[in-house]
């Protein structure tokens, strides 16, 4: 492989996670947009997704990889995003909505409960070994030479794509998006206007956690393996992605996301493996000196 | 104003409560494995061997006449604090005579401080690294054969069988992996091989395709990974998607049948591994043992064996000590020559270390692990 190939190769591998950060990222951004709160429990909404997807897959005996791969993915992931949109709604009604007047402290605990609940009843569901999740795409590869894109890959580029221009679509040219960014900058105003508060901040857990149970599904099928721990570290990078971006800012979700991606994976292609988190991180660091509210955090008006 | 008559009455039903758990007077063996988490097939695999062992001994005579035998098994997720907690619990608990115990070298070395203070028996089935026997702990005894073994078997096989002549080599930077793959190497250098590049993966992370990227750049003729089988499996399936013609060398941290599974039978078709030990089909004292378990479980886990023999030595040792006191256990340990394992026969160095110092290699081939030969070292 010649250095340019090298190099267009990772410049792949980072965007393929970066891309499953972004989807993370941005339900971690719209919550605390919202109710400036970080909903620690997310992580484990978007694992909940890719174990949705499995079960979806077993169930409906979609793994057989005959043809049509791609509509059976893409009804796997409107499984999981739809179970999961129902989970945020439920973790939003039952552990978060009773402590809205309560101090922010509280919330925070009541999600680590909500994070920790979720990884045991996963693991008491689905035992606690990591799990095969069968691949629903050929394993081919394109682009003729040495740089390989998988149909996998492609798939998680189109799919996260259309999902966050579905995203911004909802947020800027619908009633209910209007509502949301209302709500994101002065919630008793907004009351007063006849919002129904309590409904926009449950539809903004729905949404984001859909996006985040797609994005399980696309992390499940791509590495074909899952674990119930997997919430934790990858929820933890879309949670560093989303700051990094600004945290409160959709495409600085995005951006952050993919940026993350592709600093993983040039530093453990160009620097070290051991040393990937190191540079991802002293990078966060540095952009956060530079720039507390994150890359793009200064566009507070339009945070939703 | 308290009822004195009241406070008498209470004092006698509580005698009377521990007079009940008195009656039968119990002796205890420790396991500790990762019983959650992603090695939790490993662990479940280990401890399987140990319940055959404590049911069996269960169906002859008592190990100390009058007592009831008693396995307690604990999960240390393959985590060193955890590992260290579980220690600590077994240590403080009186009926607990030896341990069996911990898979991965990062937990065993911690521990075994533990149960050294505590002068509890600790019998180690599978934790390879050199290390640990080095810290000459006389509680310390290992049944497999250790990684400065392990290390350079795999290099010559690498060089001799694979004809390796450039090769890339990852760990997991765990005291285990990064020990294996510090031994592979030096025998690799020592052989004049060229080793491309030397680097350490993150237990617990899924996207190794940078790494394998840069890899497939420099083009080696054979990848060696130090580590455990859910990253492997990982590695496998990327270099499957990534195209990468090298071949691939582990150590026995992948033995594990879950691996074939989770990396899929055609990404895992054609690597190899090392064990610690030859192939258990070919061991006539075992088959007994390997029919008893095939008949309880189903399959046979890779490290089932092991946790069998080291349950089998610890309850020889209580067997022959004939009370339950830890010291009297430790001594009968000591005075013991050889033990008659399914395994083989076993002497114990000053150290702790067996005399068994079998080699195997393996390879998949059509989803299965396949005995490929053995060297005794």
């Amino acid at each position: 492989m010649t250095p340019g190939e090298l190099f267009l190769q990772q410049l792949l591998n980072g965007l393929t996670i970066g891309a499953v950060y972004a989807l993370i990222a941005l339900g971690y951004t719209m919550v605390y947009g919202i109710i400036q709160m970080i909903n620690f429990a997310h992580g484990e909404v978007f694992m909940v997704g890719a174990y949705l997807g499995l079960t979806a897959v077993l169930s409906f005996g979609l793994a057989t990889p005959a043809t049509g791969g791609i509509a059976r993915l893409i009804i796997v992931i409107g499984i999981a995003a739809i179970g999961c949109g129902f989970l945020g709604l439920l973790v939003e009604r039952v552990a978060y909505r009773p402590l809205r007047k309560a101090p922010k402290l509280s919330v925070l605990i009541t999600a680590i409960g909500v994070s920790f609940f979720l990884q045991n009843a996963v693991m008491l569901g689905f035992g606690a070994q990591d799990r095969y999740v069968p691949e629903m795409l050929p394993v081919r590869h394109w682009g003729g030479g040495t740089v390989s894109i998988t149909p996998m890959q492609a798939v998680i580029f189109a799919v996260s794509f259309l999902l966050m221009l579905g995203l911004q679509g909802i947020v800027y040219g619908t009633q209910l998006g209007r509502n949301m960014r209302a709500t994101a900058q002065d919630p008793l105003a907004a009351k007063l206007m006849g919002i129904p508060v309590d409904r926009v901040i449950a539809m903004t857990f729905a949404i984001g956690s859909a996006l985040a149970g797609a994005g399980g599904v696309l992390f499940g099928v791509y590495y074909s393996t899952i674990n119930f721990h997997d919430g934790y570290l990858t929820g933890l990078k879309a949670f560093t992605a989303a700051v990094l971006g600004g945290i409160g800012n959709l495409p600085g979700a995005m951006l952050g996301g993919l940026l993350l991606g592709l600093l993983e994976g040039m530093a453990a292609g160009y620097i070290s493996a051991q040393w990937k988190n190191v540079v991802a991180f002293a990078v966060l660091i540095l952009v956060l000196l530079l720039r507390p509210r994150g890359l793009l955090g200064e566009r507070l008006a339009e945070r939703a | 104003m308290p009822n004195p008559f009241r406070r008498v009455t209470a004092f006698f039903l509580l005698s009377l409560l521990a007079g009940c758990g008195k009656a039968e007077p119990v002796v205890k063996i420790g396991f500790v494995g990762p019983l959650s988490g992603d090695q939790a097939a490993q662990g479940t695999d280990m401890l399987r061997g140990s319940e055959l062992a404590v049911e069996q001994a269960k169906t002859k005579e008592p190990v100390i006449p009058g007592y009831k035998l008693e396995l307690v098994s604990l999960d240390d997720a393959h985590s060193p604090a955890q590992a260290v907690a579980t220690a600590k619990r077994l240590a403080a608990d009186g009926d607990v005579l030896a341990v069996v115990g911990h898979l991965n070298s990062s937990c065993t070395k911690p521990a075994s401080a533990i149960y050294y203070e505590a002068r509890l028996l600790h019998i180690n089935p599978v934790s390879s690294n050199p290390e640990i026997s080095r810290q000459k702990f006389d509680t310390f005894y290992r049944i497999c054969a250790t990684d400065d073994l392990q290390g350079p078997a795999g290099t010559r096989f690498a060089i001799e069988r694979l004809g390796a002549k450039r090769i890339f080599v990852l760990d997991d930077m765990t005291t285990y992996g990064r020990g294996l793959a510090n031994e592979f190497m030096g025998a690799a250098k020592k052989a004049g091989v060229e080793i491309l590049g030397h680097e350490g993966i993150t237990q617990g992370e899924k996207d190794f395709t940078p790494v394998l990227t840069k890899i497939k750049g420099l083009n080696p003729d054979l990848i060696y990974f130090a580590g455990m089988f859910p990253e492997a499996a990982l590695l496998l399936k990327q270099r499957q998607k990534l195209n990468i013609p090298a071949k691939f060398l582990g150590g026995d941290g992948l033995f594990e049948p879950a691996l074939i599974d989770l990396a899929t039978p055609e990404a895992a078709e054609g690597m190899y591994l090392t064990t610690l030990g030859g192939d258990i089909h070919q061991l006539p004292t075992a088959q007994a043992f390997v029919q008893a378990f095939e008949a309880k479980y189903g399959h046979l886990g890779a490290y089932s064996s092991y946790a069998y023999e080291a349950t089998n030595l610890a309850l020889e040792a209580i067997r022959r000590a004939g009370r339950k006191d830890r010291a009297a256990v430790l001594a009968s340990m000591k005075e013991m020559k050889r033990y008659d394992g399914i395994l083989g026969a076993h002497t114990f160095d000053s150290k702790g270390d067996t005399s068994l110092r079998t080699i195997g290699i393996y390879t998949v081939h059509k989803g299965k692990f396949q005995f490929v030969e053995a060297a005794n070292l």
